[in-house]
């Protein structure tokens, strides 16, 4: 009978050719010694405009002071990256320099032996214009896997005309301050907070300020630690945030409004004056900037500091903030190292804030900034009594997703302040 | 019956067909009314999208719904002076016929197979290939960029071209099996007696009879070609690679989106997937019909 | 009188399973002399479906396996997997409130789907399968949703939709302000957006192929019902819809599956978090966000088979329950059994 088996033995067929296959995986890529030609690839995510430009141009000055490193530049759109270096790195196919954020997202990529340890290697003048503390976000295990470029500490940025206009004259630095101010808005008809609630991480960083005022900085490196949130802080700063958004300080349909993705973003809000404030980190202006009309900075653009709250453990001064930067694969050339340097040299510093419209990593290069808002940011910076990294880029993806969530259920009326940490028990289950 | 009469057949019922064609009449002003509520509804939203390229996004912040003014061409005219938009265009269009020419040969060969032949391992080869319109594409990815990336394809066209043709194959062969085995047994059975081979039957009587429904599915696997966005995400690293879907990157900065040239952008993309619709349509109705009759 | 081919065709392909039926009784493999020929079809089997088998095996059903694997596993996605989990990663997943609303949510947007497009579908092609002038026009511009890119439908959707978007816009423009609502984000109206959407997306796929079905029905047919005198719309009642069982049966089809893979319109409209809280979050997009997004590669996959073997349960029974007297019975092998 004709019976052959065909499917099955083709299947077999598929199975081996597939298993050979998949053996010769994980050829580490190959690495020439220092003297001879170098050849890296380098992923960032400015995909368009001054940020791709200034990459271009520092990479090509690399590339003339050493004349047998040769660099490709690849430029990836930032929701996309994530996902492309985590195929990339697992297949043993990474670029060998590539944008890192540090905190638990990094000791993932640390914990699977995919980054170069730097701490021996940082040059001593980077050390001394960077301090030591900028490098705490790119610390794991007491090494340092990352070279930041830039530093962007969050707060409130907010319209002075729109703030003059309802009556405002300086800016809250209580809760008590900033409930009374969201009333006046509310009367001179105009919308007080934008958020960007789509998005999830604009309304989770409400609640990680919360924290950061309700929780003592020991309780949250705990947390990192052990992944313990026992403590009741964190339950506390989801209740105050839940007072906060009951009196409706938020723009209508936040839940469909989305950071910074264009036209309709709170971003734009704040730009064309439908919103008064807005809770983000130091790229706003920037960001702010692309969606005016005239594509300016915003001339009234201000900022302050989250204010402070009422019987909370945190040091008011406190701040968080993220921080952007550069990590080398394990295994890459020592020209790898040499390009983190030059990327933290002063010079480059001040061109990568300008080109950004940003805060530099490099103390030495900070007085190149000029824009008002930025200023304030600054000098709160150097104020503060500790930073804190972002709690999603701190705790890693998988509580940082469980938190967000959490909050947006929260806030969209599904879930209680107690159900966030029950959230990110859940997470743990799966990861 | 000789072949010679057989096809004359064949040719009578293509000429018939045509001949319905031409006999169009005005119908009735319901119909008319009612095709067009349905036009308006399906194409509002596309020119919302058109229109929206030719405003800038503090217009639409302030106000979503209204009209350009003033008319802003530069996003149209940016994309369309930018080398950057034909070099993807042309990669668009390499990997769409590329892929399209593939699936449908391909397809064609093993649909004629489980269609027309009589073995014991048919109905396995055909659950197989329903199977793989179950797996969504998004898990796929990281084994497959393993594979290809061993194959030393990664960077290179045909290295999303091989997996959209697999991944087309599934949706292809269910439309022409059904197609194939329409054909008449006694056309076969015809040509075996004037001698001619089943390769020769398969090129002469097969191929013009299930042209539509080659048709059909070639412009189904031209349609998910062009517009897909996850392959070429993953595999090209190299932006002179880069198909159209990826090319909105280049609107897109790391923490913002130009919307409006994104809209001009997309616009314009879709452009050759229309008009590659339109020219072929009149097929698409005959080729689905084999697939209906079962 | 010279039939068409197409009239041919028709007549024989009801007859067709019965005819194939009664072709396999006399094996012929039995017959000797028939050894030459049976290898000569094997190899033309072999040469003809070979290509497609090996590029589908290497290309599609490889990386199946392999997600497979990894959902045994608990895995950050760097390196080798290492966390041995046996099946937990499962369990957790049919646990899972989150996943169990997607699922009720898919099956929503299943029976949704076809109840809203398919009598409308069938009602629009009844309507413009009449002959005029234009046809080729009205087809082609119902057909346009159907050829963009989910992902441009759901940026300019998301876009319109949004609570300070064009239709709010639009509404307050003409008066009509008090109907502003969040369209996007309120749980009592979302999943409706998103049928709507859908709809909108996939009717026109949906006229084209009944246009071809009805196409496919013999022109004796509605030449005899007319010599016995019955109206446009008898006609249709009585001969286009029974006859377009076959068509509605396969629409339906690649109807549900296309339902349970949803993934890029609901991500791109409500984002991975809004989606949950809006009650339109479906099995792949929980799989991105439970997966992908937090990190957790093997839960990720294990989603993934999940929701391959739960679109392949359905396959199944909706191919051995209601397919199977239009098709010979291809998933389930019941050719030649089925005794027409």
């Amino acid at each position: 009978m004709l019976h052959t088996v065909k499917g099955s033995a083709l299947l077999a067929l598929g199975a081996s050719v597939a298993l050979v296959l998949s053996g010769c995986s994980g050829a580490p890529s190959a690495t020439v010694s220092s003297s001879g030609p170098v050849t890296m690839t380098f992923w960032h995510n400015s995909t368009t405009g001054d940020g791709l430009k200034y990459w271009q141009d520092t990479v090509a000055a690399f590339e003339k002071e050493n004349p047998n490193v040769t660099i490709n530049i690849q430029a990836i759109q930032n929701e996309d990256m994530d996902g492309k270096l985590q195929t990339a790195l697992n297949s043993g196919d990474g670029p060998t320099i590539f944008m890192a954020r540090g905190g638990g997202k990094l000791a993932d990529v640390v914990a699977a032996d995919k980054v170069m340890d730097i701490t021996s290697q940082i040059s001593s003048d980077v050390k001394s214009a960077y301090g030591s503390a900028i490098f705490s976000a790119f610390t794991i295990d007491g090494k340092i896997y990352g070279m930041p470029t830039s530093v962007l500490p969050g707060g409130i940025y907010y319209s002075k005309d729109l703030f003059k206009q309802a009556g405002i004259t300086t800016p809250p630095t209580t809760f008590d301050e900033l409930n009374a101010d969201v009333t006046k808005l509310k009367s001179a008809g105009v919308t007080p907070i934008a958020l960007g609630g789509k998005d999830a991480w604009p309304a989770a960083h409400w609640y990680y300020f919360f924290a950061l005022r309700d929780c003592s900085k020991d309780v949250m490196n705990a947390a990192a630690a052990k992944k313990d949130f026992s403590d009741g802080c964190w339950t506390k700063a989801g209740e105050d945030l839940k007072a906060f958004s009951s009196t409706e300080p938020f723009n209508t349909g936040f839940l469909t409004t989305s950071a910074q993705q264009g036209a309709g973003s709170s971003a734009g809000m704040l730009a064309n004056h439908k919103a008064a404030m807005e809770l983000m980190g130091a790229w706003d202006p920037g960001v702010i900037a692309d969606l005016t009309s005239d594509k300016k900075a915003l001339p009234d653009l201000g900022w302050f500091p989250f204010p402070a709250t009422t019987g909370g453990a945190g040091d008011p001064s406190a701040m968080m903030g993220g921080s952007d930067g550069f990590a080398c694969l394990k295994t890459a050339p020592a020209a790898c190292v040499q390009f983190l340097n030059f990327i933290a040299s002063k010079s480059n510093q001040e061109g990568y804030a300008t080109a950004f419209k940003t805060l530099p990593a490099s103390q030495q290069a900070q007085s190149v900034v000029s824009d008002p808002a930025l200023k304030d940011v600054l000098s709160s910076y150097n104020k503060a009594s500790y930073v804190m990294l972002w709690l999603d880029t701190m705790y890693g993806q998988n509580v940082g997703n469980a938190l967000n969530g959490g909050v947006v259920n929260m806030l969209a009326g599904k879930g209680s302040p107690a159900d966030i940490v029950t959230a990110v028990k859940t997470a743990a289950a799966k990861g | 019956m000789s072949q010679a009469a057989l096809t004359t057949r064949v040719a009578a019922g293509r000429r018939k067909r045509h001949a319905n064609g031409s006999g169009a009449t005005w119908g009735s002003p319901t119909t008319y009314l009612v095709a067009t509520i349905l036009i308006a509804v399906c194409i509002a939203p596309v020119l919302y999208i058109i229109i929206g390229g030719f405003r800038t996004n503090s217009q639409i912040t302030v106000d979503p719904a209204g009209w350009p003014k003033p008319w802003v061409v530069t996003n149209y005219l940016q994309v369309l002076s930018s080398p950057v938009f034909w070099q993807e265009f042309g990669n668009s269009s390499i990997s769409a016929v590329a892929t399209t020419a593939g699936a449908v040969g391909l397809a064609l060969m093993v649909s004629y197979v489980i269609a027309r032949y009589r073995f014991a391992g048919r109905n396995a080869m055909y659950s197989l290939f329903a199977a793989g319109l179950m797996f969504p594409l998004t898990v796929a990815i990281t084994p497959l960029y393993l594979l290809i990336k061993n194959l030393g394809l990664t960077n290179n066209l045909v290295g999303i071209i091989l997996p959209q043709i697999a991944f087309a194959l599934p949706a292809t062969v269910i439309i022409l099996v059904p197609f194939l085995a329409a054909i008449p047994k006694e056309l076969e059975e015809a040509a075996a007696i004037d001698g001619a081979g089943r390769i020769s039957f398969f090129f002469r009587m097969v191929l013009p009879l299930s042209l539509p429904g080659v048709i059909t599915t070639g412009i189904l696997a031209f349609i998910g070609a062009w517009n897909g966005y996850l392959l070429p995400l993953f595999i090209l690293n190299n932006s002179a690679q880069y198909t159209l879907p990826l090319g909105v990157q280049a609107f897109s900065s790391e923490h913002s989106v130009d919307t409006a040239a994104v809209l001009a952008f997309t616009s314009l993309s879709m452009i050759p997937a229309l008009v590659f619709f339109s020219i072929f349509e009149r097929r698409i109705v005959g080729g689905l019909s084999g697939a209906v009759k079962g | 009188m010279s039939e068409s081919a197409e009239a041919l065709a028709t007549r024989s392909s009801g007859s067709q399973a019965a005819r194939d039926g009664a072709v396999q009784a006399p094996s012929r493999a039995d017959r000797p002399g028939r050894r030459k020929a049976d290898w000569r079809q094997r190899l033309e089997i072999a040469l003809l479906s070979g290509p497609a088998i090996i590029i589908f095996l290497t290309f599609v059903i490889f990386p199946v396996f392999m997600a497979a694997y990894y959902g045994f596993f608990k895995w950050k996605g760097f390196g080798v997997p290492t966390n041995f989990v046996g099946l937990q990663n499962y369990l957790t997943i049919f646990t899972d409130q989150n996943f169990l609303d997607a699922l009720k949510h898919n099956g929503l947007i299943v029976v949704a789907s076809l109840v809203m497009q398919g009598p409308a579908a069938i009602a629009f092609a009844l309507l413009l399968n009449q002959n005029i002038r234009g046809r080729s026009v009205i087809r082609v511009l119902i057909f346009v949703p159907y050829v963009i890119s989910e992902v441009i439908v759901g940026t300019g959707w998301g876009l319109m939709l949004q609570y300070q978007g064009a239709v709010n816009s639009l509404l307050t423009n003409i008066g009509l302000g008090a109907f502003k609502v969040d369209w996007i984000a309120d749980p009592n109206i979302a999943i409706w957006t998103l049928m709507v959407i859908i709809s909108w997306k996939y009717i026109g796929f949906a006229v084209i192929l009944m246009l071809a079905g009805i196409q496919s029905i013999a022109n004796e047919l509605y030449e005899a019902a007319a010599i016995d005198g019955a109206s446009y719309w008898q006609i249709q009642r009585w001969i286009t819809l029974p006859l377009l069982g076959p068509t509605i049966r396969v629409w339906a089809f690649l109807s549900i599956i296309g339902s349970m893979q949803l993934f890029d319109l609901v991500y791109i409209i409500w984002g991975q978090y809004v989606a949950s809280t809006a009650g339109t979050s479906t099995m792949a997009t929980y799989m991105v966000r439970e997966g992908r997004l937090a990190g957790n590669y093997g839960y990720g996959n294990a989603v993934g088979v999940a929701i391959f073997v739960i679109s392949l349960v359905i396959a199944l029974t909706y191919q051995r329950f209601v397919l199977r007297r239009d098709t010979e019975g291809a998933l389930t092998g019941d050719s030649g059994r089925k005794g027409k």
